[in-house]
């Protein structure tokens, strides 16, 4: 039952994502020119490349252009979530973390590249990231860039996504993994860097404290909304539906909301971040803020 | 040289007489001090761990920080307003040679005569322990700076710089030659590894200490050089040994002195210190506190102290 009433009925979220989507991969392509090392540059290129619906830097675009911002201010920092984002899986999916040999649908980096330069091309994905925000974001004062970059380096290390992949990693085949553990997890390994996408894109458009607070709060909401929705569909949903394997955390006797609360009541927590994370954007002007709600619904009533 | 300016043989003669040591011991335990503070452990402490084995590793000469505190002096600059970048260079140093040191990779089991990262936390925390020091050297500029002694927009020219240096045409890709070999490697795998963390030391401090951009410049072939000249003069000791029949050097084809000769070597590394210092002429008027960056070059070269002795 999908509800979109939050939403201007007017408002083309399709259309909005494909257009922002398209922007964002041009921005890209051309962050990332093919240069010496090839090699290298390829290797970034083919995971960054490689399509995904862009959630994270349409997001910082939508939050930097909430708060008045214009979207050419926010690509800069769009850009680099993306690239980390990048990094992240192409480490992740090495044989000695989570060893798969697909991500979404093509060979895994190190399968093309190598393990030597999948392990080189996300490390300068990561540093490329800096450099581009710091370089590249043009129009905003000096002291708002450097307060994006702060946010962006805690986002991704030990106290965020780092944090959560470590304990990831120390709970898995643990029989009692409980619920504090698991949202400690999702918050670093998921959220962290949603918060940042949004927080960067308030930041850069010019947001004052308390709208760039409220943003943050909203992100964190939607960035656990998105992993619950995630178990909640692997256990629902068939192979064919999802387009990757379902009951891939069963199998791998991972922890999921659904094995912890039951499916009935990892909805109802699903419903309260939905509606906790719309409460943080209800003080902005509607028409301005229909992209996050939208978005929102997006993450809660996905079925892929 | 025969070009050098009579007052620039006198700044050369004079800078012979300063004692580097003793500045470099007393920066060293700084810099040891405040990368200690600048990793508390906290959970999930085994990542704090790995990242504080490598980082606090006691082998490290710390001559990357070093460097960008008597460049950030130079220019008149503070050395409070320098220390969150030059612990930030040894940050993104360390998380660079724990990936370089990966089975995947190199397969070093040992790094500064200690076993390598992996060996003691394991491949998955060795990586994330490098991905995590990163962004940690990123923020640790960010938080730590005196914003009262270095204007953000300066933050940013450094930020770049460390980003630009350690990245896909920077040590990145002299790691990735390192791995692919090939005939006559070698000098463009050492300008990479080693002569982009010497120029963004130098560039690094700098750019904290507000310098103008000819003045950037100079500094950044003269960290190049510098960091080239280490690796030479690396090369030459280590084939040395070799030669005693004490060297066990698995990295073949990767060394100048190997490759070349010890002669050529050694030429190499008397045009690499001529040019280091030609550049560090242009700074005369800075008076006596150049004086450090000379002596680095000496050192470098001739290697007339051990540092670790000097770490006391």
């Amino acid at each position: 039952e999908i509800q979109l009433q939050d939403t201007p009925l007017n408002f083309d979220f399709k259309g909005y994502m494909i257009a922002k989507a398209h922007t964002v991969n041009q921005a890209l392509d051309a962050a990332i020119a093919l240069r010496d090392p090839h090699k290298i540059h390829q290797a970034m290129r083919y995971s960054l490349l490689a399509g995904g619906k862009r959630v994270r830097p349409v997001l910082c675009i939508a939050a930097c252009e909430l708060v008045g911002g214009t979207e050419a201010t926010a690509i800069p920092a769009a850009c680099a979530v993306e690239m980390i984002h990048t990094m992240s899986l192409i480490h992740d999916d090495l044989p000695c973390m989570d060893n798969d040999d697909l991500r979404r649908g093509k060979p895994t980096n190190h399968k093309v590249y190598g393990e030597d330069v999948a392990v080189l091309a996300g490390d300068a994905l990561l540093a490329f990231a800096f450099e581009h925000v710091a370089a590249s974001t043009e129009g905003v004062s000096p002291s708002r860039v450097v307060r994006a970059i702060g946010e962006l380096a805690k986002s991704i290390g030990t106290e965020g996504l780092v944090a959560g992949q470590v304990v990831d990693i120390d709970s898995e085949g643990v029989a009692n993994v409980g619920l504090e553990t698991l949202e400690f997890i999702h918050v670093h390994k998921t959220a962290a860097l949603l918060e940042a996408a949004v927080v960067l894109g308030a930041i850069v458009g010019g947001g004052s404290d308390e709208e760039v607070e409220k943003l943050r709060k909203f992100a964190r909401c939607i960035g656990l909304l998105f992993q619950v929705v995630d178990d909640i569909l692997d256990v629902t949903k068939s192979s064919e539906e999802l387009g990757k394997t379902a009951g891939k955390d069963l199998v791998a006797d991972k922890v999921t909301y659904p094995k912890l609360l039951g499916i009935d009541k990892s909805k109802e927590f699903a419903q309260e971040l939905l509606k906790d994370a719309k409460e943080q954007l209800s003080g902005f002007d509607p028409p301005k803020a229909a992209p996050l709600f939208a978005l929102t619904n997006y993450i809660a009533y996905r079925q892929n | 040289t025969a070009a050098s300016s009579p007052s620039s043989v006198s700044t050369r003669s004079k800078a012979a007489g300063f004692d580097l040591k003793t500045y470099w011991a007393n920066l060293m335990v700084q810099i040891n001090q405040k990368l200690d503070e600048a990793i508390p452990v906290q959970f999930p402490p085994q990542i704090y761990e790995a990242m504080r084995y490598s980082v606090l590793a006691k082998g490290a000469k710390r001559a990357p920080p070093v460097m960008c505190i008597s460049a950030c002096e130079l220019f008149g600059g503070s050395r409070l307003a320098a220390f969150p970048t030059a612990c930030a260079l040894e940050m993104v140093h360390a998380a660079s040679l724990i990936h370089d040191d990966l089975p995947c990779m190199d397969d070093s089991p040992s790094r500064r005569g200690q076993p390598s990262n992996h060996t003691i936390y394991g491949v998955d925390m060795a990586i994330l322990a490098g991905d995590a020091l990163f962004p940690l050297g990123f923020r640790h500029i960010v938080s730590q700076t005196p914003s009262d002694l270095v204007p953000e927009s300066h933050l940013l020219r450094v930020i770049a710089e460390i980003a630009r240096s350690v990245g896909s045409t920077g040590m990145a890709a002299g790691q990735f030659l390192d791995l692919e070999g090939g005939p006559n490697a070698v000098g463009f795998i050492q300008e990479k590894k080693f002569g982009e963390m010497g120029e963004s030391s130098a560039v690094c401090g700098g750019f904290l200490a507000g310098a103008e951009d000819d003045e950037i410049e100079r500094l950044r072939r003269y960290g190049r050089a510098v960091g080239v000249l280490y690796a030479v003069v690396d090369d030459i000791i280590e084939e040395r040994l070799k030669v005693e029949g004490d060297g066990d050097r698995k990295n073949k084809g990767k060394s100048y002195a190997e490759v070349y000769g010890v002669e050529k070597a050694i030429e190499k590394a008397e045009e690499l210190r001529a040019k280091a210092k030609e550049e560090l002429d242009g700074f005369e008027k800075h008076g006596e506190r150049v004086f450090p960056l000379y002596s680095f070059v000496d050192y470098a070269f001739d290697r007339s102290f051990s540092v670790d002795d000097a770490s006391g």
